[in-house]
């Protein structure tokens, strides 16, 4: 064993202490006694679809302009499980994450060897083939610019997740079981290894990696917590709105992710959060909500470019080395 | 042999950066390749490394053909190189720094168990990290390192790949004279303690004529002596182009 007492200094947005995923479970459990039920829910699905998206981000370091595609395509394949099928509420879940998770081999087997911008567009561009299918071509099924509606509200077992409360837990012990997945992956092997491929693919290569494999594998992955975001979202809209493909809701899942502070662990979390409660208490106020909610992701970025918890990150950081160097 | 090419070439555009090199390295044997800025010792390096692919000619691991082999399957055959500017992971402490290198043969895309329980790995990083002195900077992001510190860090990333054959591209630039000796004793300690086989690509002269059981001159993309450092530094050509 190796004393570390003298060693205090940890590397930057490492992995967190199993306190902290446990703390953030039970934070959340009394989410709804703070803000609205129906806030609180969305803000565990949004939080879901960006832990997916920080693992291809921020700790991969791959920027996909294209996630609505796999949030999109979990929620249309759950929705039209449960409304043509009348699947389970299980069927319709496994439905929305394999059906992405099929589409992130075949666009990774295309794009994956192309770096930042190019895959970057290139995956926006597969996101917006999906859009215009779901818009024109496949309207028959997916209801076009109406959305997915008539979608039978789900139960599980004798509770009905047509209820804010019931449904809110329920999201929320999906929300823990991703949570600890995540943090399981970070400390793994290959989660280190997304790291080092962040860090410097060259030299990642040079020690024997398969650079190639470990971003697709990164990328499938990410596209399994956005299906399961899309299904859920399906789950407590009771329908599927036509956005959910559309590049906006990409773009904003990248804002969130950045103003959390992406390549941190609860950064998703915290980006959704604060994006989402924004966006709902300032347009109470004015339709005109994204003119304020774009000038505060501004400023946080220009003060604090590496985002709320990469901020938070750094000062800790910072203080340890000075308590170190004392 | 262990490893070898066949008047191996690399041509960018109309530059003969290495024409026809014949190079060869015995199990065991510390060779140094030396020769003036722009003589191809670094793209000779790549090519060996799998970095480059060659525009013509082969490269012979144990005389299996490697030649057409991508960077990360050379490295997985054994043989590793490291860099002449640092490439190390920054923000990674230097402990992960290692592990990473280290779970290469053994894990990679373990998506669940916790890395920090595989005792194998984490004693061999633990293992390399005294080997190459970093033990006091253990939970350190590497790049808060110096300097000379990250040179050490380089070369035990590559150390804990297990190479067979060891690339080590100008390890001690940048470093202070002491600094200089140290590496190059550490260099050789590797090479007779470990039985590594060594190819170096150095500037030092004193560092080169110390350690090398046998040195490769080039010049030009071609090879122009060859033999050991008392046959290298008594041949007249060498002494015209590159020592002066």
């Amino acid at each position: 064993m190796v004393d570390n007492s003298t060693n205090t200094i940890q590397q930057l947005h490492a992995p967190p202490k199993p306190l902290v995923v446990y703390g953030a479970i039970f934070v959340l459990l009394f989410l709804p006694l703070v803000i609205s039920t129906p806030l609180a829910t969305e803000i565990l699905i949004w939080a879901i679809f960006g832990m997916g998206f920080n693992l291809l981000l921020g700790y991969t370091g791959v920027l996909s302009f294209g996630h609505a595609a796999y949030f999109g395509l979990g929620a249309y394949s759950a929705g039209l499980a449960f409304r043509y099928l009348d699947a389970h509420l299980f069927v319709g879940i496994v439905a929305g994450i394999l059906a992405p998770m099929i589409l992130a081999c075949f666009i990774g087997a295309l794009a994956i060897r192309k770096r930042g911008v190019y895959f970057a567009m290139i995956s926006l561009a597969f996101a917006q083939m999906l859009y215009f299918l779901a818009l024109s071509p496949l309207k028959e099924i997916t209801r076009g610019e109406d959305g997915l509606t008539h979608i039978p509200a789900m139960a599980l077992f004798s509770f009905s997740l047509g209820k804010p409360l019931p449904l809110y837990y329920f999201v929320l012990v999906i929300t823990a079981i991703m949570l600890y997945s995540t943090w399981r992956i970070l400390q793994s092997p290959f989660g280190k290894l997304l790291q080092a491929f962040r860090e410097n693919e060259e030299r990642a290569k040079a020690c024997g990696y398969n650079t190639t494999l470990v971003k697709f594998f990164s990328l499938v992955i990410s596209a399994f917590y956005a299906g399961l975001a899309g299904a859920l979202n399906t789950v407590y809209l009771g329908y599927v709105p036509l956005t959910t493909l559309f590049w906006l809701t990409s773009g904003t899942m990248v804002m969130m992710t950045i103003l959390g502070g992406k390549g941190t662990f609860l950064g998703p979390l915290v980006g959704v959060g604060v994006f989402l409660f924004l966006q709902n208490t300032i347009s109470l106020i004015t339709p005109r909500w994204e003119l304020f909610v774009g000038s505060i992701f501004v400023a946080i970025i220009l003060l604090f470019p590496g985002g709320i918890m990469g901020t938070v990150e750094e000062k800790i950081a910072a203080y340890r080395m000075r308590r170190a160097s004392k | 042999m262990l490893l070898r090419t066949d008047k191996i070439c690399k041509y960018f555009g109309g530059l003969k950066a290495v024409d026809e090199v014949d190079f060869t390295l015995k199990k065991g044997q510390l060779k140094s390749i030396i020769g003036p800025n722009g003589a191809g010792k670094t793209t000779l390096f790549n090519l060996i490394a799998g970095a480059y692919l060659p525009t013509k000619g082969k490269v012979f691991l144990k005389d299996k053909d490697i030649s057409r082999m991508t960077l990360n399957r050379v490295s997985r055959l054994g043989v590793v190189k490291t860099y002449q500017i640092n490439h190390i992971f920054p923000s990674l402490t230097v402990f992960e720094n290692l592990r990473i290198a280290a779970q290469v043969r053994k894990t990679s895309f373990n998506f669940w168990r916790q890395a920090a329980s595989f005792g194998e790995i984490n004693e061999q990083a633990e293992q390399i990290m005294t080997q190459v002195e970093l033990k006091e900077k253990r939970n350190w992001p590497a790049s808060t390192l110096s300097h000379g510190e990250r040179r050490y860090l380089e070369i035990g990333i590559a150390l804990a790949t297990e190479p067979e054959v060891l690339l080590l591209d100008e390890p001690t630039a940048g470093m202070s004279c002491a600094e200089t000796n140290h590496c190059a004793e550490m260099i050789q300690k590797l090479n007779t303690d470990l039985g590594l086989s060594i190819v170096l690509v150095e500037h030092d002269m004193s560092v080169v004529m110390s350690i090398s059981e046998e040195i490769l001159v080039m010049n030009e993309g071609r090879t122009l002596a060859e033999g050991t450092p008392r046959e290298v530094s008594d041949n007249e050509e060498v002494q015209r182009v590159y020592l002066g």
